[in-house]
């Protein structure tokens, strides 16, 4: 990331691409993250898109996009983005297209379909080797249809198949790790938050080939039970607490792009979502935060 | 039949009101339709709820034209269009607002016909129902002005329709719907039963007639960038984030990357600018300029100062 020409907050986007009026919810993290993502992608892009959210920022006749939408069933986004990809080659190839009408193919899925049902699609695009940009944005739950639990769901979270008193017993997927032991051209963990760190990781997907797949953190305040004003303070703490690791996966190497100096306890994370409220009310559950703070403790034990 | 229409944003229980409401007329033994409607299944969107009640069977379907009732819970939609307050009512129909302004206040600035009553929340602001509340509160003042169904029917019905939520939101909201049962007292049976339309009364659609073109002709949004612009999501917000640009410091960044909708551009001078027509209202912007330079007002408040929205 060292040549990239983002070096400081001022060398991001101030106008934007992505358009106004989509009917995502006031607050949403994950459209934080695809317009500062889009801003720095651009026009010349096609997006492929499983079932979620985000399926409803291109329904008939209104888009936000400057480009074209492709919406496949919930398990195939990587498998349409084949398909495009082919295409956009094979005109290429035959003069039927100019190289320089060539499109960008990314995936756009939430994370029900890239931590579970689209995961073996995926898997099988980066075994191709496909020329694909995939981005995910995780509201670690089934969002669109009022969040049920997902594979990204968080332990201990509540969900609305959750309900029990200690929230969801199983376990966040480690997306990361999973696609990075496919060995992509690159993995990048993101968060609208944090517009520089994920800006830099989008510039430099830009200049990759190959398959190059991207987590963006998504608070969801409806999801997640907060007040939509606070999705950046949210995001801040997914990763001032170590929650949320920022990091790229590039060259056989893991690097992490922003690693907190002094982490703040887990819990300030956990307290301001009502998600996790059972952790605190009616008493404490001391165990279950200290679980999950040592989890966090024994991740970064051997990092930097 | 009563034919009752809810009107409020997303978040405030409206659904909700309507299934306590469709509930509460079924325990005094009617005969109940209830379904909510939404466009965008978002919080703060326009969301309507009907209910329909009958002792006969109820033939009638699909959304309430002529509301024998009209209840808003938030008076921020009244002059929104999309959320279609005012249609199809009529001097029988009882307009029910949750509001600050009075009786008189709304009686002027509507100019209708309709009876129109309002419900105001409570003084003290400790007594104020939380946003999800909201609904039950007019729950609660509709059934005593429907006039048939008592408070143990509408207790009942809360306590089926919220009992996952707990013993502590099922007391809240019982709270608030008793408390505006009581309020509306004098009022009591002020609703009439509208009578049964035949099929003559029905209005016809209002078709236009388009010529057959070339899809390019007539679908020219297919090859458009970005048209979701033409949706004016900006009535979706209650509170409007203002801008003094005496404190702003013209950082660049922080509003316009942070906004999630892409409503906030540099203008020329460096300075952000916040277009209102599709602001959702999120206040991340208000959350995180670091000199504090944007506050957020009430929209009903905004609408009437019309604050300055070009830079200096």
């Amino acid at each position: 990331m060292n040549e990239s020409h983002l070096r400081r907050m001022k060398d991001l986007p101030s106008t934007h691409l992505l358009g106004a009026g989509t009917p995502m919810c006031a607050g949403c993290g994950g459209l934080q993250a695809l317009h500062e993502i889009y801003d720095l992608l651009g026009a010349k892009t096609v997006f492929v898109n499983a079932a979620g959210c985000m399926t409803l920022l291109s329904v008939y006749p209104f888009t936000p996009f400057r480009g074209s939408w492709l919406y496949t069933a919930m398990a195939s986004a990587p498998a349409g983005a084949q398909g495009v990809r082919d295409a956009l080659d094979i005109l290429i190839q035959k003069r039927r297209i100019g190289r320089e009408e060539d499109l960008e193919t990314v995936v756009l899925t939430g994370d029900g379909a890239a931590y579970g049902m689209g995961l073996s699609a995926t898997s099988a695009a980066i075994e191709r080797n496909l020329d694909f940009l995939y981005i995910c944005y995780d509201n670690e739950g089934y969002g669109n249809t009022g969040q049920q639990y997902s594979g990204a769901t968080p332990h201990a979270a509540k969900t609305s198949t959750s309900t029990g008193p200690s929230g969801y017993a199983g376990d966040k997927k480690d997306l990361f790790a999973i696609w990075a032991a496919h060995r992509p051209a690159y993995v990048a963990t993101v968060i609208g938050a944090e517009p520089l760190d994920l800006a830099r990781k989008i510039e430099a997907a830009k200049q990759l080939r190959g398959p190059r797949l991207i987590i963006a953190l998504a608070p969801c305040p409806v999801g997640w039970g907060y007040s939509p004003e606070e999705t950046v303070n949210v995001g801040k703490l997914a990763v001032k607490t170590g929650i949320w690791p920022l990091k790229e996966y590039i060259d056989g190497h893991v690097i992490h792009t922003k690693v907190p100096r002094s982490r703040l306890p887990v819990e300030d994370y956990l307290k301001v979502q009502n998600r996790f409220a059972h952790l605190f009310t009616p008493q404490r559950d001391e165990a279950m935060l200290v679980s999950l703070q040592t989890k966090v403790d024994d991740y970064w034990k051997n990092i930097a | 039949m009563y034919r009752i229409r809810f009107h409020g944003r997303g978040g405030q229980g409206i659904k909700t009101a309507g299934r306590i409401l469709g509930n509460a007329f079924f325990h005094e033994g009617f005969q109940v339709q209830d379904a909510p409607r939404y466009g965008a299944e978002r919080r703060g969107a326009p969301i309507f709820a009907y209910v329909r009640a009958s002792r006969d069977v109820i033939h009638e379907r699909g959304i309430i034209r002529h509301p024998d009732l009209v209840v808003v819970a938030d008076d921020s939609l009244v002059p929104v269009p999309a959320a279609g307050i005012l249609e199809g009512i009529s001097r029988r129909t009882v307009l029910l607002v949750y509001s600050h302004d009075t009786d008189a206040t709304w009686q002027a600035r509507l100019s209708t016909s309709a009876k129109i009553l309002v419900l105001p929340p409570p003084k003290k602001p400790t007594e104020v129902p939380e946003q999800g509340s909201v609904g039950a509160a007019c729950v609660g003042a509709a059934a005593r002005l429907i006039g048939v169904i008592s408070a143990d029917a509408l207790r009942r019905a809360i306590e089926d329709e919220l009992a996952d939520a707990g013993p502590v939101v099922v007391r809240e909201n019982v709270h608030y719907a008793l408390d505006a049962y009581e309020y509306v007292g004098e009022h009591q049976g002020l609703v009439k039963e509208g009578g049964e339309p035949s099929a003559r009364d029905y209005e016809r659609p209002a078709w236009i007639s388009l010529p057959f073109e070339d899809a390019r002709v007539s679908a020219p949004a297919i090859y458009a960038a970005a048209t979701s612009v033409e949706v004016r999501t900006g009535l979706w917000r209650t509170l409007r984030p203002v801008i003094d640009y005496a404190r702003c410091n013209r950082c660049w960044w922080v509003c316009g990357s942070f906004c999630p909708d892409s409503a906030i551009d540099l203008g020329d001078q460096g300075y952000p600018q916040i277009d209102y027509d599709h602001c959702k209202g999120c206040m991340i912007c208000v959350a995180q300029c670091p000199p504090h330079a944007i506050s957020a007002i009430p929209e009903t408040d905004a609408e009437q100062e019309q604050p300055a929205e070009i830079e200096p």
